[in-house]
This record gives C-alpha cells, structure tokens and sequence, in this order.
C-alpha cells in the first residue's frame, strides 16, 4: 500500500512538473499596440487599451495572464486569435496623469508571488514579470486653453484703446 | 393541519438545499456602460463592461460577447468584442474595456452583452448571464457637435481679416499725411 502510495506521489510530482514547465513561457516575445483615448472632450474617463500577442520560445499557448500597473492588478482578456491578449483600464480625466504607463506582465505562478509579495506588504519589484510593455499617454485634450472669442475681444479692445488713447494725444 | 406543517417543513428543506447549492457558485454581475459626455459621430466612445462576482466561488471561462455594434455602423478603433477572462475570483471585479467610434449619426438603442461563465470549475454546462443595457442615445453630427462646441479660431481669423481694411486704410491715409506734414516742418525748421 506504502508502495503504491509513493508511486503514486511521485507520478503526480512529475507530472506536476511536466504540467509546470509546459505551461512557462520560455524567452517571451511581445508585439504590442496600444489606443488611448486622447481626445477627452466628449468623455468622461479616459480609456487605456493595450492588445498583444505573445511568443513563447517553446510555442507555449493559452496561459493566463496578468498584469501590474501603477499598483493595480489586472487580468489579461484573451481574445479570439491565438495567444492574443488585451489588457484595459479606464481612469478618471482629472486623475490619468501624462507620460509612460508600465504594465508589467506576469504569468499564474508569478502573479501569485506578486500577490503575496503584496499581501505582507513588500515591494512587487522582487518578482521579476513575464515582461513590461511601454504604454505611452501623450496628455489627454480638454479644449482649448482660451476660447477664442476672448481672444477676439480681447484684441478688438486693444485696438481700439490704442486708437483713441493716440487720438487724444493729437488732440491734447 | 399536520399535512400542512409537513409540507411547510418539507420545502423548508427544499429551500434550504437549494441555498447550500447556490452558496458554492460564482454568480456574475455584469454592468455595460458607456463612459461619454456626448456621442458624437467620428469620435471616441469608451465602453466599459465590469464583471463583479457576488459567488463564493471563482468563475471561470467567463466570455464577454457584444454583437451590439454592426461594423456597418462603427469602427472598432480598439479592443475586441469578444473577450475571454480565464478566472474572476469571488468578490473581485474584473473589468474589459472596448472604444468604438460611431459612423453615422442618429437614435442608437445600446443593447446588452451576452456573458457565458462556468459556475464552478467542473460545472457541465455553460451559464448565460446578460449584462445591463445602457440604453437608447443620440449620437450627434460631427457638424452639430463642431458648431456648439469647437474654438472658432478659423471664424474668428476671417472675422479679423474682414476688419482689417476698414481699419488699416484710415490708418495709412492719416499716417501718409503726418509723415508729409513732419517734413514740412523739418524743412521750415531749416530755413
């Protein structure tokens, strides 16, 4: 009984094992395009949308994924080509700052270190992701800065006191 | 009476059972919304669909499926339609967003996704859910939008060079006169 029991055992470690290394993403290569919705004048949060495909050296297929962004943990969608994900959040206008968005991808393993690093309150920095993509957001547009019918009576009343301040000083 | 206490009993029991099989589930709530201010034709709308887990147990295979926007009358700008999410954990919120940009102008009736989930890991069939209807709006003419909201900077240039000459020609006749009337005083000055 003993006997079968750690054959049992180690049958199903190897087979964990197999099952482990099959499903790790040797050498991932990325190719990324992103979308953020830059003109936020009809909008009231601003979306960032990022779509991938991964490549796995050892032809790796349909693992989850997960990715880690300014703090916040997020599931890959996979979407319906193969090995094609998508990772999106919206944010509110006045919060989504400009500049470079980092989104740190992770497999199930790593994620699980990740949350657990959080989880006792460490720094996520020490689990090394799957790999980072760059999702760049120029600066969302509100409007124009001055309404241009300021500007125009703002010029239209400069001239006109140019005018009349040379006109009197003909007259004086 | 008693056949009545029985009965009462007995679906007490029915009842009961049936919550301890709901208790061990993933039930799924799932919102659409559309995050704009207007609908405008031609540009951005940001849909986002929030899946929330209100089960004890995590959901899995959950698709989002949105037939809703006919290529004829939008242009995916970013994100699918169809998405898969492998896991939605209970008590967590799992989000998937989607722009899309409208290309005519009109009522439009925003109708829901269709969700397809497993309530449990080994569950044998699928479970629909529909997420929540936005619904109708108008999406306005990128014109009509143009015309309420844009700077006016080109309206306002033509405005400014349809003034100039009223201005400008007054200005070069009385400053013609003053530099001829300067020099006649600077000949006089020399005599």
């Amino acid at each position: 009984m003993n006997k079968i029991f750690f054959s049992y055992a180690l049958a199903s470690v190897i087979i964990s094992v197999a099952f482990a290394t099959d499903k790790v993403c040797l050498k991932p290569e990325i190719v990324a395009s992103s979308y953020v919705t830059e003109d936020a004048t009809v909008l009231t949060n601003v979306a960032f949308t990022m779509q991938f495909v991964l490549k796995c050296s050892n032809g790796v297929k349909g693992i989850s994924l997960y990715a880690e962004v300014e703090g916040k943990l997020l599931p890959a969608a996979r979407l319906s080509a193969d090995n094609k994900y998508q990772i999106s959040w919206t944010e509110d206008i006045k919060k989504a700052r400009s500049g470079d968005y980092y989104i740190k991808l992770y497999d199930e393993d790593k994620y699980n270190a990740v949350r657990k690093a959080i989880r006792n309150g460490e720094s996520s920095d020490s689990v090394s992701p799957l790999a980072v993509v760059v999702l760049n957001n120029p600066g969302v547009y509100l409007g124009p800065w001055v309404n241009s019918e300021f500007l125009a009576a703002f010029l239209a009343s400069f001239v006109s006191y140019s005018a009349f301040s040379a006109k009197y000083k003909l007259l004086a | 009476m008693k056949w009545h206490i029985l009965l009462a009993a007995f679906a007490m029991l029915c009842i009961a059972a049936y919550a301890e099989e709901e208790e061990k589930a993933a039930r799924l709530l799932v919102s659409k919304q559309i995050l704009n201010k207007y609908l405008v034709e031609n540009m951005d709308i940001v849909i986002k669909y929030t899946i929330y887990n209100t089960g004890n147990v995590a959901a899995s295979e959950v698709e989002i499926t949105d037939n809703s926007f006919h290529p004829d009358h939008f242009t995916h700008v970013s994100g699918e339609l169809n998405a898969r999410i492998d896991n939605v954990p209970p008590y967590t919120n799992v989000s998937h967003t989607v722009v899309v940009r409208p290309r005519k102008s009109g009522y439009f009736n925003f109708t829901s996704a269709e969700v397809l989930y497993r309530r449990f890991q080994e569950a044998p069939r699928l479970q629909v859910a529909v997420s929540s209807e936005p619904g109708e709006g108008l999406i306005v003419a990128y014109r009509d939008y143009d015309k309420q909201f844009s700077s006016h900077v080109v309206d306002w240039a033509a405005f400014a060079v349809m003034t100039l000459p009223s201005l400008l020609i007054p200005f070069a006749l009385w400053y013609s006169s003053k530099c001829k009337y300067e020099k006649l005083l600077k000949n006089t000055k020399k005599h």
